[in-house]
């Protein structure tokens, strides 16, 4: 991907769409000299003008298109709450993109997206950026949620083969969770040989590489972390690779977001 | 105004302005291209530097608290090889005056540090991180006793020649004057007040600790006025520049940081909050002059 130099901007809210109970597609105008960005990159927004909260939120970008910037928001707290009730018109300041690495395009095999809960945002931004660039092989989105009323389910239309929906309290689609709903179609022999892209809690994607992983090619996840700094400096969300070279932390920030799910240290990343 | 004005000296060392970037959420200056406006700082004091390479603290390292951050990275460094190797030189050679922070494990350590240090041409000013509250060896334990931090001190003016040499202290003791005496009897040339202030939080939904190590350094604007405190003390002891550091969130922090006797300020966690905080803070400088002690 592009080595873009990340800038700061301030950036207007155009519109924000109610998708479910929690979650929120909050769309931003993309402001002059925001560089283009890739799939599994973020931003940082600077949620008030004032020190609470203290950290940026980093969320990542959802899509670009048409001079917006959209954030799938979904509401866990102070920062998330305050993006999404922000109303239309505000000016937030968003330092970004930021991100060194980003989701690698299928070529020729299927693939696979498993996402939970805001863990879809970079999936869609992957999903739009294969089919915009002529991509026309299978994309099939897996999307786990506690219940029906979780899932933005207009934000998965035509760009996915097939849309998989699994609810841990069985109101929509699978009974269960997105890596047991994942287990269910390896089983029926339909998605083998493809490549597994996914983003979403932690013990959501260590599951997948531990369950479902080796009915795929390879498995590219964008992983989620408390963030400092963005861009690597601080170390804060530092997540532990295998093997013997060198320091064995990774900054999620700026070494990820995007990474080779094998060759994370599952065991060694506890919390 | 002009910015020359505003120069500050350590040592021999004169700095382009009074406003650099804190060791720590400084990384090795270069991650911010493009959010922090690295041709106006006076400097960058780098991410703490080892001996051997540290991979840091396992678990979770960060925690964000009123008004602050709660952090247990560990001094996560590539080592002193790779730093002056590929680190430093790039600091240079974009113009950044870099302030080169050490921490060592124990004595041995650190007298191998202090001679790799040495036999780079490039290392100017160097900052002893003798308090760091994240490790279990060679960071309070040495740091808060002032026998100990004077022979560190000793030694390291010893072996860096005419290098300045500057004493980052800890504000976890009863009285940080005490260290600051001694570090300037043993030859620095300038402090660095303060470090974190030790700190915990517990995970209610699973009734432990967040941290491994439980305890962990909390920075940001909650310290402020410790950081604030400890600088006005200090200044009013040493007769060698104090460099502030501590919650300096804003302009007027800054300012504030001068009125107490600060010879430059370093901005820390507040670069992650706002990335052109340092810039304002010499636009400011420019117009205004470097602010008078109060005292």
């Amino acid at each position: 991907m592009a080595a873009t130099q990340p800038g700061l901007f301030t950036a207007r809210i155009i519109r924000t769409v109610r998708l479910s109970q929690l979650c929120r597609m909050v769309v931003f105008e993309r402001p002059p000299g925001f560089p283009d960005a890739a799939p599994g990159q973020f931003i940082a927004l600077r949620v008030t003008g004032t020190i609470s909260p203290l950290l940026r939120r980093p969320y990542s970008i959802m899509d670009m298109r048409a001079g917006e910037l959209e954030l799938l928001v979904k509401v866990v707290g102070t920062g998330s709450g305050l993006i999404a009730d922000a109303p239309t018109g505000s000016a937030m300041e968003i330092a970004g993109p930021l991100g060194g690495t980003s989701f690698p395009a299928p070529g020729d095999r299927p693939a696979v997206l498993a996402a939970g809960g805001a863990g879809l945002a970079p999936l869609i931004f992957a999903a739009r950026t294969w089919r915009r660039a002529g991509h026309a092989g299978r994309i099939e989105l897996v999307y786990g949620s506690e219940c029906d009323d979780e899932l933005p389910a207009m934000l998965c239309g035509d760009d996915f083969s097939a849309v998989h929906r699994a609810t841990i309290d069985g109101s929509c689609g699978y009974c269960g969770d997105a890596v047991q709903l994942l287990e269910t179609l390896l089983a029926g022999g339909n998605l083998g040989s493809g490549i597994l892209y996914s983003c979403g809690p932690r013990g959501m994607v260590r599951a997948l590489q531990r369950r479902a992983a080796a009915g795929f090619k390879r498995h590219f996840t964008s992983l989620e972390a408390v963030m400092a700094c963005g861009v690597g400096a601080c170390r804060g969300c530092a997540v532990p690779l295998l093997g013997p070279d060198g320091p064995p932390f990774a900054a999620v920030c700026s070494d990820g977001t995007v990474f080779d799910a094998a060759a994370i240290d599952w065991e060694g990343w506890d919390e | 105004m002009s910015v020359s004005s505003a120069r500050t000296r350590i040592g021999r060392i004169e700095l382009a302005n009074p406003v650099l970037l804190a060791s720590g959420p400084a990384g090795y200056g270069l991650e911010y291209a493009g959010l922090v406006d690295l041709g106006r700082l006076g400097g960058v004091v780098t991410k703490t530097i080892t001996f051997q390479p540290r991979g840091g603290n396992p678990g979770r390292r960060l925690q964000e608290t009123s008004g602050g951050l709660l952090n247990s990275i560990g001094l996560e460094n590539v080592g002193a090889a790779r730093f002056f190797a590929e680190k430093l030189p790039a600091l240079l050679k974009a113009g950044i005056t870099p302030v080169v922070s050490l921490a060592a494990e124990d004595w041995d350590d650190f007298l191998r540090l202090l001679e790799a240090a040495a036999r780079q041409e490039e290392v100017g000013i160097v900052e002893l991180n003798l308090s760091c509250p994240n490790v279990a060896h060679g960071g309070l334990a040495v740091g808060a006793n002032p026998d100990l931090l004077a022979r560190y001190v000793r030694q390291a003016k010893e072996t860096l020649g005419a290098r300045p040499v500057i004493a980052k202290l800890t504000p976890n003791v009863a009285d940080i004057t005490v260290l600051a005496l001694a570090a300037e009897r043993a030859g620095a040339d300038a402090i660095t007040a303060i470090n974190t202030v030790l700190g915990m939080d517990i995970d209610i939904s699973c009734s432990r600790p967040v941290f491994k190590r439980v305890r962990a350094g909390l920075s940001g604007p909650a310290i402020m006025p410790i950081a604030l405190d400890a600088v006005w003390r200090v200044a009013g002891s040493v007769k060698i520049p104090v460099l502030a550091s501590g919650g300096i969130t804003s302009v007027a922090d800054a300012v504030k940081f001068f009125m107490a006797g600060a010879a430059a300020v370093q901005i820390g966690t507040a670069v992650f909050y706002d990335p052109s905080l340092p810039a304002a803070i010499v636009d400011w400088l420019e117009e205004h002059g470097l602010p008078a002690p109060i005292r």
